[in-house]
């Protein structure tokens, strides 16, 4: 027997969560895309998508957030710090590899200086992730080393039954037990069983990959501007990226008055890493696109003992001119047999 | 033999000859309905071209990227008529030498890919005539038409919803074939134009310099349209503009190779009195 949240009580879930002051947040479609956002009643949420277009890594990391608002005066300089805004939220339906994007981030945002943003939102957030039984060509968490039901990231993990009547239920943290007490007499004991999870073929070899990038030697490998030829240089890969986590810090206003912000940058721009004397060491876009694979799969793991990918295939599916980290480690697992 | 094969042919002859270093053309791509750029430069490669009505992506853009052409040497590049066109804006603003563009004119009607004749951008002047005829019907979309008739203020919604989307991820300009400045002015900080962050103002701040920028100077590729990952409706911006510009200075982006960019340039008899 396991425990069944079925489909048509999820409304009913809603109201629950939202009357024990939770703001509930799922998939939606908003002016013709796909996103999380918050939702009143579950009729509005879209949990038959393979994947949301956004990733969820705009709930945690917004794409620009003020920091502090400031004020210069002829003596002192007023500051006033802008927190995020606080409040519990659940976010039910995120997928997998979106969950375990947080994971992947947890280390880094934590790791020199503990970055209040990111810890603020995540320690205010249950992540209700549902197992995936639908892929498309771009999914590659299997070469991740992941798989369509990992509970990394995951507060709860729900495996679908078959024909969407509802999900099984496997609470993964203390912190989603908690707001599944909720709800428990609307959950039901079931001897129904999950429908089968989606195919994903593994892509590549991750390890050869990884082994073929720390050598040294391959830094200046021809491969490098083969392979990213046709990269134009935008940030859609690594702003749609649920583990991207670069941003700028810059001072909007004027000159005695004006606000902090934090931003989104990327290093596929070349503004990225352009010195004021403009000199620029990553002056071409196949010194960029080496940057984000080996920062990826060698720099971050070097570090935090995990690669910055979770495999959602956002990069490879939304590139206007068809690359992504998929083709290129392809290629690099051939390189290195 | 088919425009496919034609075209690898005469691609395999001005490669081993040396007529030209690149061909720049479309290859497949990760799924059967995608293709990508791409660039051949050795003659055992020219098998990997295709070409059939999923090739879209306007490759104009490249050759004006990272010194291509700072050689001297030619270049063969695949072009639609609207890459045509942009080969004759590029020229027109002096970002390339028309000389160093072979071109691969092609077209598609339906499904069917139909070849243009000519090698050199100014032999493609008749087409681009008759799509300027053609051009205010041709573009008609249920969209645009629906946002034609809003009020102001229901048009000024319709966009902030839509631009309230944007992430500033400048797909929309990296896939321009005429966003090509080295420092755009959104990246300028000193001073700083325009404001960096992704808000409400920010969003709107890019978008109407992006509309501006192109004014006259658009042929309506649909690479930025395409490129958005957030889907904004950019060829109805474009659009519009576009037909302002038609219709105040009887001006069509990309006619020629010396035609006068229409925002910079005047005339001492131009009807008004200041220049923006
Ligand atoms: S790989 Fe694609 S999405 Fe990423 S920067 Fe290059 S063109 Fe843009
Ligand atoms: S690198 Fe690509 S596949 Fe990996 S997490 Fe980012 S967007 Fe997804
Ligand atoms: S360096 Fe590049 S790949 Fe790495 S997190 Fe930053 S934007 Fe993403
Ligand atoms: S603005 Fe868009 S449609 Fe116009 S030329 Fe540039 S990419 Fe093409
Ligand atoms: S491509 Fe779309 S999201 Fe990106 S900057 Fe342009 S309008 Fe904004």
């Amino acid at each position: 027997m396991t425990k069944i949240l079925f489909s048509d009580k999820l409304d009913n879930c809603v109201e629950r969560w939202k009357s024990a002051g939770l703001t509930v947040i799922g998939p939606v479609q908003r002016a013709n895309i796909s996103t999380y956002a918050a939702v009143e009643h579950a009729a509005e949420l879209d949990l038959g998508l393979i994947l949301t277009d956004r990733s969820i890594k705009d709930l945690f990391f917004p794409q620009s957030e003020p920091m502090l608002r400031y004020t210069i005066k002829k003596e002192s300089i007023d500051t006033d710090e802008c927190l995020p805004p606080s409040g519990p939220r659940i976010i039910f339906g995120a997928r997998p590899c979106d969950s375990s994007g947080m994971a992947i981030d947890d280390p880094l945002f934590g790791w020199d200086y503990k970055d209040e943003y990111w810890f603020q939102r995540r320690n205010e957030s249950v992540i209700v992730t549902i197992a995936c039984t639908k892929a498309d060509d771009f999914c590659m968490c299997t070469s991740l080393k992941m798989a369509p039901d990992s509970s990394k990231g995951s507060d709860v993990l729900l495996r679908p039954l078959a024909g969407g009547k509802g999900w099984v239920v496997e609470e993964v943290t203390d912190r989603g037990r908690e707001a599944f007490k909720t709800i428990t007499d609307i959950l039901q004991e079931s001897s129904d069983t999950a429908a089968p999870l989606a195919v994903v073929e593994k892509k590549f070899d991750l390890d050869s990959c990884v082994t073929w990038l720390q050598n040294p030697e391959n830094f200046e490998s021809r491969f490098w501007k083969e392979i990213s030829m046709r990269c134009i240089g935008c940030a859609s890969c690594t702003f749609l990226c649920p583990t991207c986590h670069c941003f700028d810090i810059q001072d909007e206003g004027d000159t005695y008055t004006g606000i902090r912000r934090k931003n989104w940058d990327s290093c596929s721009f070349a503004l990225f890493t352009m010195h004021t004397s403009g000199h620029n060491p990553r002056s071409t876009q196949s010194a960029r696109w080496r940057q984000r694979i080996m920062h990826k799969f060698n720099y971050f793991p070097g570090k935090f003992s995990v690669n910055s990918c979770s495999g959602c295939g956002r990069c490879s599916r939304q590139c206007p001119v068809d690359m992504g980290i998929t083709e290129t480690l392809q290629e690099i697992s051939k390189l290195s047999q | 033999m088919s425009i496919e094969e034609q075209y690898r042919t005469r691609a395999k002859e001005l490669l081993s000859g040396g007529a030209v270093k690149m061909v720049i053309g479309y290859g497949k791509g990760s799924t059967s309905d995608r293709r990508r750029p791409l660039f051949i430069s050795s003659t055992d490669e020219v098998d990997r071209l295709v070409l059939d009505d999923a090739c879209i992506q306007n490759l104009s853009g490249y050759l004006v990227s990272e010194g291509l052409l700072s050689d001297e040497k030619r270049v063969a590049v695949f072009l639609r008529p609207e890459g045509i066109r942009a080969i004759n804006i590029l020229a027109a603003e002096s970002q390339l030498d028309a000389e160093q563009i072979v071109i691969f004119g092609f077209d598609v009607i339906g499904t069917e890919v139909k070849a243009l004749k000519g090698i050199h951008v100014e032999e493609f002047s008749d087409v681009i005539n008759s799509i300027k005829k053609g051009a205010p019907e041709a573009k008609e979309e249920e969209l645009f038409e629906k946002i034609e008739k809003m009020s102001p203020q229901e048009r000024f919604s319709f966009w902030q919803e839509e631009f309230a989307k944007c992430i500033k991820c400048y797909a929309c300009r990296q896939a321009c074939p005429m966003c090509y400045c080295r420092r755009c002015i959104v990246d300028s900080n000193q001073p700083q134009w325009v404001n960096t962050s992704s808000h409400t103002l920010g969003n709107f701040e890019w978008n109407i310099v992006r509309a501006f920028h192109l004014s006259g100077r658009c042929v309506e590729c649909g690479n930025c349209d395409r490129a958005c990952p957030v889907n904004i409706p950019l060829r109805l911006i474009n659009h519009r503009m576009a037909e302002e510009v038609l219709g105040a200075f009887d001006h069509f982006a990309g006619m020629s190779k010396t035609q006068e960019p229409v925002l910079a340039s005047f005339k001492k008899d131009d009807s008004e009195t200041f220049i923006l």
